[in-house]
């Protein structure tokens, strides 16, 4: 699912090569090798495929080989039963014409817009306050990090539509606290998503971790000099510690943006599961891989769930283009910074 | 992601040992209660038949169709399986159904002594694709706690606006809504329909217009606008608890049967009230029956047949089972199980009073892809009611979807 776009290398890039002036000397002439060296080469390169041979055969059977089937069945009528009829375009126009499936969209990208900047926000923050050295440093950051360990579990997922649902903990304390009666938000069109963004927010751990690492590269001294100049924690903030960490938060960005588009789960099970409509009411939660396993598994339409898996590739795949077109404006590596 | 589940296993369909011992799979959906009396009736088949293993395996309703699928395109659907009406003409398409007609030649299963010609019941174009195990009826199950305390007594041949005075008592006198949610519940439009000498299904498509679904809908609208109809936002959440049993609603159309989980799931009392009509006598009722079912690929028919055949005919496991699956199908089971608890009488007693008052009729036609037209029913009709959408919006799209699931 990776993409191939490659980061350009921040210029000045410091080492032996770039330090030597005019191009670099020619290589040697290459000279004919023994026939026994080639064997040797022959006989090590065997060996190496042969270590290989269980990863290039679970590639070639389960990844490689579904995937070129599920291209193939992009492009054809396949309800599981009968042979797959050749439709070309057909499950894509079809895909575009139905309200549902345009409505699936909006609601993951709704859900992607809010819930990763949020949980991003929230995971920075935290970081910024464990990263200074207090008494039970360990136990808060072990606290904090649980989420996202057990975050995954369909049991929280359960527990979640257990909280939210009309009557529960968050019901009634939003009409005791705020006087608010909106009921459950599990029964709600328009609050169920953010029960779903609630809980991706609640797993800020691992990208918390990732940050934690990036603040304790951060050199004190910059600190220390920016203080001498008189300027604030927001300045240094700003200043210092953002354009630092900038290449772990790209990194943050990327990783939490690509996996909520991939919420399936959660919205499952919260939005209804097993009994009844399993996109929340109204289709509230109807996130691109729910309305994906209805086409595929309750409609038996796999020719159509496959087209909509590969245009979910191509989205995630144009996302994180985007994204690393982006990062030439707001990420600094360390050695351009210097 | 993309890799979507094309890696169909291909495990054995059961096999044979040296013995001459063979195994059959036997798949259900239901409850855990369900599956204690299951387990029972099971142990009493293989101790008849000792050279004969069943396997297990059961999930609630909507799973079940899930793997069932995702198993039978896998060439490795269980050998014997609970099936329902809506499901025959779609897995006889698929090839997927056993003609049960030649083992019930070779003399391994009777379809003599069933009940009001249930027999017939599982047969498609000629070929017998499932064996009733029991007889149910759409009923409206009430909280009769509720239904006295609002001084509402339903009786046979009620109208449409006696039922719609009905729930507005309820409503004002018991402070609770009379109904959960009717106008989602296909099989109950479908007598509606009937009532008015049309059907839900015809043997390839829809049997009623854009027009007669906007005079059904329109009324949802009215009854959730005015309380009449519980909320469908609360009874989002209750789910997989009923709206009757959660104290939503008062009364819930249904199948007969379900009085018994509601009894289990519920605080109040519970009963059964008739279907309402619309010229005093005609409900449009039929019987409905859950059956098994043989897959085409099993190995052993014959045996399939056989605990078939010991499962809809032997009194001991009526016994067993009760009213779970609706009243007996055969006469021998029908006869075996005299029902003692309030609960089951009062199904039996509900039953009895249709073949009595005749109302009983033919079942119409489920066409293949009737499964996929009642959910989006039943998902439209919510949306209805949390006020998602528009009654035109919603018809709309239910003959959007229907077109397709139906290929008409």
């Amino acid at each position: 699912m990776g993409t191939t776009v490659t980061h350009a290398p921040a210029t000045g890039v410091s080492g032996p090569v770039a330090q030597g002036s005019g191009p670099p000397p020619p290589a040697p002439a290459p000279s004919p090798r023994p026939a026994a060296g080639r064997r040797r080469d022959r006989r090590e390169n065997l060996a190496g495929y042969l270590f290989m041979s269980p990863w290039i055969t679970g590639f070639l059977l389960l990844t490689a080989g579904p995937m070129t089937a599920s291209l193939y069945f992009a492009f054809t009528d396949y309800n599981l039963f009968d042979a797959p009829k050749w439709i070309g375009f057909g499950n894509f126009t079809e895909m575009f014409g139905d309200p549902r499936w345009r409505h699936s969209v909006s609601v993951t990208l709704w859900y992607v817009a809010i819930g990763t900047p949020l949980k991003l926000a929230l995971a920075l923050g935290v970081a910024l306050l464990l990263a200074q050295s207090r008494r039970g440093q360990g136990f808060y950051r072990a606290a904090f990090y649980a989420p996202s360990l057990i975050g995954a579990s369909v049991s929280v997922a359960i527990v979640w539509k257990a909280i939210f649902s009309d009557g529960a903990v968050v019901d009634r304390a939003q009409s005791t606290l705020f006087g608010l009666d909106v009921g459950g938000w599990i029964g709600d069109p328009q609050w169920i998503l953010y029960a779903l963004v609630a809980l991706t927010v609640w797993q800020f751990g691992a990208p918390m971790v990732i940050f934690l690492a990036g603040l304790k590269q951060v050199p004190q001294e910059l600190y220390e000099a920016a203080e001498v100049d008189g300027a604030g924690p927001w300045r240094r903030f700003r200043s210092i510690t953002l354009p630092m960490i900038s290449p772990v938060l790209f990194f943050n960005v990327l990783l939490e943006t690509i996996h909520s588009f991939q919420i399936f789960a959660s919205a499952y099970i919260v939005g209804g599961g097993a009994g009844g409509n399993a996109c929340g009411p109204a289709d509230g939660s109807l996130v691109y891989t729910c309305y994906l396993y209805v086409q595929g598994f309750e409609n038996s339409r796999m020719g159509l769930a496959s087209a909509m898996a590969w245009m979910l590739l191509l989205a995630v795949a144009l996302v994180t283009a985007a994204l690393f077109w982006s990062q030439k404006r707001w990420v600094h590596y360390e050695e351009a910074a210097r | 992601m993309a890799a979507l589940g094309l890696t169909a296993a291909g495990c054995g369909g059961g096999g044979g040992s040296g013995d001459g011992t063979v195994t059959i799979r036997y798949a259900w959906w239901g409850s855990d209660d369900r599956a204690k009396r299951i387990n029972q009736t099971i142990a009493l088949f293989e101790k008849k038949y000792p050279k004969i293993k069943v396997k297990t395996d059961f999930q609630p309703y909507p799973d079940f169709w899930k793997k069932f699928n995702t198993q039978a395109s896998g060439g490795n659907p269980p050998d014997v399986f609970q099936n329902a009406i809506g499901f025959l003409r779609k897995y006889d398409a698929k090839n997927v159904l056993l003609d049960l007609s030649e083992q019930v030649k070779a003399g391994h299963l009777s379809t003599a002594n069933f009940r009001a010609g249930l027999e017939k019941f599982g047969e498609v174009d000629g070929k017998l694709l499932g064996i009733p195990v029991g007889s149910n009826s759409m009923a409206l199950v009430i909280d009769k706690n509720v239904f006295t305390r609002a001084g509402v007594k339903p009786e046979q041949g009620w109208t449409w606006d006696d039922f719609d005075a009905a729930m507005k008592k309820i409503r004002d006198k018991a402070g609770r809504a009379g109904d959960s949610g009717m106008y989602g519940v296909m099989y109950l439009y479908d007598l509606y329909l009937r009532q008015h000498g049309k059907a839900f299904f015809t043997e390839k498509g829809l049997g009623f217009t854009e027009a007669d679904l906007t005079e059904w809908w329109t009324k949802a609208k009215r009854g959730s606008e005015s309380g009449v109809v519980a909320d469908t936002k609360k009874v989002v959440q209750a789910k997989p608890k009923s709206a009757v049993t959660a104290e939503l609603a008062a009364g819930e159309f249904t199948w007969d049967n379900f009085t018994n989980r509601y009894t289990a799931e519920g605080k109040s009392e519970y009963g059964l009230a008739p279907i309402p009509t619309t010229d005093g006598k005609r409900t449009g009722q039929y019987l409905g029956s859950l059956m098994l079912s043989a897959s085409r690929r099993t190995k052993h028919p014959k045996e399939v047949a056989q605990f078939i055949d010991f499962m809809v005919h032997d009194p001991e496991v009526a016994r067993i089972m009760g009213f779970d699956r609706g009243v007996p199908a055969t006469v021998e089971q029908y006869e075996a199980f005299v029902p003692s608890d309030p609960v089951a009488k009062e199904i039996a007693a509900y039953e009895q009073s249709l073949v009595d008052t005749g109302v009983l009729e033919p079942i119409t036609p489920h066409p293949a892809g009737a499964d996929i037209c009642e959910s989006a029913f039943l998902r439209l009709a919510e949306e209805l009611g949390l006020g998602t959408r528009s009654v035109d919006d919603a018809v709309k799209q239910f003959f959007t979807e229907s077109k397709t699931a139906l290929g008409s």
